[in-house]
């Protein structure tokens, strides 16, 4: 069982992926069912993946019986398992979400839906599993193909903001594919860990380093480094309500883990250091996007564009503490990974019940939202301490192990970066919180009934994840240091 | 210098035309046609990493004599194209289908003037 389960969390989402047409044919009422239950079953296997790493080491699944380097693996280690909790879990809620509003507006493309979704999810699964770099790229493209369609779903200007995600999306792919070919031409091998063991004495290679620039390029581009962003605020913002928080919370922190992936495993921490130019351009990178994010974010009136820009902002955070190059840059990277997943999903399911019960797209409008839905508000409020960073909620512990590991290693301006940051996203929360609570109220228009429960319960999990990520901090950091930090940093 | 390694040359003008036509062209189906040169100079460049002249399909004759690695041709790179021309077909449908529904929005495929109808 035990082996078998890598293979399991990607194949119960896909199987029921695939026969979901035909259900949808047969008992169209089974699809939400199917489709969420499907999700919770990948829950459990994620989590009993996960015990079973923490207890036993990673599990290692050949396809076929074929032995690495020749044959094709799957690797699931501490840093995976943790990862594959993350995606299951947001995947399972925000579906639950998702399904209220889909099922009320896109009643004829309920199954593709739901089908797109359950790929997007087993795609995610073989990008967080895969040990190969060419198997990474397959899952990759699967997983931006589905994005594409969701992102297309919503018709209309959706259309033009999925085409330029395509665009950029396939220049991206392409440049990490062409990246990967650098890599075999100089080694003649795609398996991660023989890679590792092939790199450290080709380093001299001008070959291997325009390989290494091509996939971070690559990667780039898929997880919306800035200044490689552009597809993102125009997708999330034109985006289905419903589907919007699926894919602002996982699709840019895949490949942003894909890469720390590459550059801690692949690479390695030793040759790292050595070179040392890597992590450094790297946490310039990282600083600028903190930076570029933030302003931008703080320019903006439409209230996803605002709430994307925050994302970009947040992954050059990510990206800041992974260069760091110490064990608690590392953890404090992955622990604000996945804390800025769960309130970019909590952000946009704010946004997204905006939209649907009160047709609140820009700032500006925020003056007709009536005040009475406490479960939005309580969401709001607490997603935005956690996004500024005050004590009890996930944002702040993240960022201040990331600011402490800034120290460590000496980067005072990624400290400086970090904290206007931080000043910045305070400043377009308080503009956003004033017109909502403080400004009189105009037109104001009265919705009739409430949020559909899915959409409150929803919104509920991801405000209650903050806090509970807040309060229990220093055991999941001490949990990434322990099980899921690659092996080289000096304690 | 550079003739002595021409098939990358190849391989460097199809990609850095294909991103050429993509940024500069106005048109939707004229970009997913650079797109499809970016993709088919990277397949490209993986083919010709696995060429060698006088060598053959690694299938082998157990005649007895010893194998000669030398005799034949690495197969991977170009199993791992007929991947990405998999996804480079998916890629293309997907494009065309967005290609499509634009087209039935919005009665255009120039880029101006699809801006100009949106406001």
């Amino acid at each position: 069982m035990r082996e078998n389960l890598p293979a399991l969390q990607f194949l119960i989402p896909f199987f029921v992926a695939v026969s979901m047409p035909v259900m949808g044919w047969l008992r169209p009422n089974w699809c939400r069912p199917m489709a969420l239950f499907s999700l919770l079953a990948m829950v459990c296997a994620s989590l009993a993946a996960l015990l079973s790493i923490l207890d036993q080491g990673p599990i290692r699944y050949p396809f076929g019986g074929w032995i690495p380097p020749v044959g094709i693996e799957w690797v699931q280690d501490g840093l995976s398992g943790v990862v594959m909790v993350m995606v299951s879990l947001l995947a399972l809620v925000t579906l639950f979400y998702a399904s209220p509003g889909v099922e009320k507006t896109l009643t004829a493309k309920v199954v593709p839906f739901y089908t797109l979704v359950l790929l997007l999810v087993s795609g995610f699964t073989g990008m967080v599993l895969a040990a190969d770099l060419f198997n990474l790229f397959v899952f990759l493209e699967v997983v931006s193909l589905c994005g594409y369609a969701l992102v297309a779903v919503a018709g209309g200007r959706a259309l033009i903001a999925a085409f330029r995600y395509l665009i950029l999306g396939t220049i991206g792919a392409s440049f990490y594919l062409l990246g990967v070919g650098y890599l075999y031409a100089a080694t003649g091998t795609l398996n991660m860990a023989d890679l590792a063991q092939r790199l450290p004495g080709l380093l001299e290679s001008k070959a291997v380093l325009t390989g290494l620039v091509f996939i971070v390029i690559g990667l780039g581009i898929k997880m919306a480094l800035a200044p490689l962003h552009g597809w993102l605020p125009d997708a999330y913002a034109h985006a289905h309500e419903a589907i919007c928080p699926l894919i602002a919370s996982m699709m840019t922190k895949v490949p942003l883990y894909a890469l720390a992936r590459i550059v801690f495993w692949v690479l390695g921490l030793e040759t790292l250091l050595q070179t040392h130019a890597f992590l450094y351009y790297m946490s310039w990178v990282g600083t600028v996007a903190i930076l570029a994010g933030a302003f931008l974010a703080l320019s903006e009136q439409d209230i996803r564009r605002m709430f994307a820009y925050s994302g970009v902002s947040h992954i050059g955070l990510v990206v800041l503490g992974l260069s760091l190059g110490n064990q608690t840059g590392f953890a404090g990277a992955i622990f604000y990974l996945m804390i800025d997943a769960v309130m970019q999903a909590a952000l946009f399911f704010v946004a997204g019940v905006l939209l649907y019960r009160y047709g609140i797209r820009q700032v500006a409008d925020l003056v007709r939202y009536g005040g009475r839905a406490p479960w939005t508000m309580a969401t709001l409020i607490i997603t935005a301490l956690s996004m500024v960073g005050i004590p009890p909620t996930g944002g702040f512990f993240g960022k201040w192990v990331i600011i402490l590991a800034a120290l460590e290693a000496d980067h005072y301006v990624a400290v400086g970066a970090i904290v206007l940051g931080t000043l910045l996203t305070l400043a377009f929360f308080v503009r956003f919180l004033e017109k909502m609570l403080l400004e009189e109220r105009q037109n104001v228009q009265e919705q009739s009934g409430e949020t559909p429960w899915p959409m409150r319960f929803g919104m509920a999990v991801m405000a209650v994840a903050i806090l509970l990520l807040g309060i229990f901090s220093d055991p999941a950091i001490s949990l990434i240091q322990d099980f899921a930090s690659p092996s080289g940093f000096t304690k | 210098m550079f003739l002595a390694r021409s098939n990358f040359v190849a391989f460097i003008l199809l990609f850095l035309f294909g991103l050429y036509i993509m940024m500069t062209h106005k048109n939707l189906i004229k970009k997913l046609i650079g797109m499809y040169l970016v993709q088919t100079g990277v397949i490209l460049f993986f083919i010709t990493l696995g060429v060698k002249e006088g060598s053959t399909v690694p299938i082998l004759f157990l005649d007895g004599g010893p194998i000669q690695a030398s005799a034949y041709a690495n197969p991977l790179p170009h199993v791992l194209m007929l991947t990405a021309i998999v996804v480079g077909v998916a890629t293309l449908g997907v494009s065309l289908a967005l290609v499509i529904a634009i087209y039935r929005q919005y009665r255009t495929l120039e880029e101006d003037e699809l801006f100009r109808r949106m406001e």
